[in-house]
């Protein structure tokens, strides 16, 4: 190794290499291998309870007649949301993230060796429970979709604007809890769009049933 | 929430880095992370200090420079920042949208995790 005089055999050496931006080229790459195989990819995100696996089951009831759906899991520990899943009669594959709190695009890829692309349309995502991790790690899918909902208190959004700056779809579940949690989904609504404009809004309630048509519409259109 | 497994990349990258120089030891990390990430400097730093013991990076510095966010506009394509005041809040909210013509923005920094270089013997 060369050693400079004066300099006491010290090296400056440059790296210049952003692990986050190494994630988005990895992400992409998986997008090149959906799109390879027309398969549409969507992650869907939020908290612990809010109700992403049962939004999933809504939407698998509402669009498995039209599309070949298959949904990935993401979970610590448990298969439990996967045969939830399974019970809707369409295809479920569990991560066990172990101790992380965010899927990251190289897992999901190993998945995406696992599943026969070539008989699915769109593939659905629950990542990890957990607000926040998940908005670093893009997957590659072609929609982010983050589910809240209002058993977490009127100021989630307000809260957390670095998060739904980088939403553009957002569902407001539990709907049907709003008046019990003293919460007013049109200030949440405002507030969510007050972070950024050109949000999409859905409330919803996996309970009742309401909301979904109109989330999956938007979630599928031009996608 | 992921400090701890992001910064073991940093540091496989360093060590990477520090194998092909063949070094013996690092002495400085220079990190760049974004304000618009969920990467906490402090939590960053005190997951360096664990991950390096026991490698050639025991004892180097890690050198975290921070850097603000910043939008441009998709229809004027103007840039502007997105100023946090230091306790990482913003007050009020960045309304996401371009303060010259209202249209919608895209993030084009702020979102940094970058291994700018170290200083290696
Ligand atoms: N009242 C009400 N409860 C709901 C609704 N959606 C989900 N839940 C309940 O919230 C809990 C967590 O739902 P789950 O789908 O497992 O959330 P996940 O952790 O985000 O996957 C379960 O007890 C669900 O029955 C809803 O719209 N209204
Ligand atoms: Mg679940
Ligand atoms: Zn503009």
């Amino acid at each position: 190794m060369r050693k400079f005089p004066g300099n006491n055999g010290v090296d400056k050496i440059k790296i210049e290499k952003d692990l986050l931006l190494d994630q988005q080229m990895l992400a992409a790459e998986n997008r090149r291998i959906l799109d390879r195989f027309n398969v549409k990819m969507i992650d869907i995100m939020g908290s612990v309870g809010t109700g992403k696996t049962s939004l999933i089951q809504q939407v698998v009831k509402q669009l498995k007649s039209n599309y070949r759906i298959v949904v990935i899991n993401g979970d610590l520990d448990t298969t439990i949301d996967q045969e939830r899943i399974g019970s809707c009669g369409v295809d479920a594959y569990q991560i066990n993230t172990g101790k992380e709190c965010h899927l990251d695009a190289v897992t999901v890829r190993g998945m995406l060796k696992q599943i026969n692309l070539e008989q699915t349309d769109l593939i659905l995502v629950e990542n990890v429970g957990n607000l926040i991790c998940p908005v670093d790690f893009p997957l590659g899918a072609h929609r982010r979709l983050m589910v809240i909902s209002v058993t977490e208190g009127p100021y989630v959004a307000r809260k957390h604007p670095a998060v739904f700056m980088e939403m553009e779809y957002v569902a407001i579940n539990k709907t049907d809890l709003a008046a019990v949690m003293n919460v007013d989904v049109g200030e949440l609504i405002r507030d969510i769009k007050g972070i950024r404009v050109n949000a999409r809004v859905y409330p919803i309630s996996c309970r009742q049933q309401g909301g979904l048509g109109d989330l999956a519409t938007a979630l599928l259109e031009d996608i | 929430m992921h400090e701890f497994g992001i910064t073991s990349r940093i540091v496989n990258t360093v060590l990477q880095a520090a194998a092909e120089h063949k070094s013996t030891q690092v002495l400085e990390v220079e990190l760049l992370i974004g304000r618009l990430t969920f990467l906490n400097p402090a939590q960053v730093q005190y997951s360096y200090e664990l991950l390096a013991r026991g490698t050639i990076l025991e004892g180097s510095t890690l050198i975290i420079e921070e850097i603000e966010g910043a939008v441009r506009c998709m229809k004027c394509q103007r840039i502007n920042s997105l100023k946090l005041p230091p306790q990482g809040c913003y007050d009020p909210f960045p309304s996401f949208c371009c303060p010259e013509c209202g249209g919608s923005v895209e993030i084009i920094q702020g979102k940094e995790c970058l291994v700018k270089g170290a200083k290696m013997i």
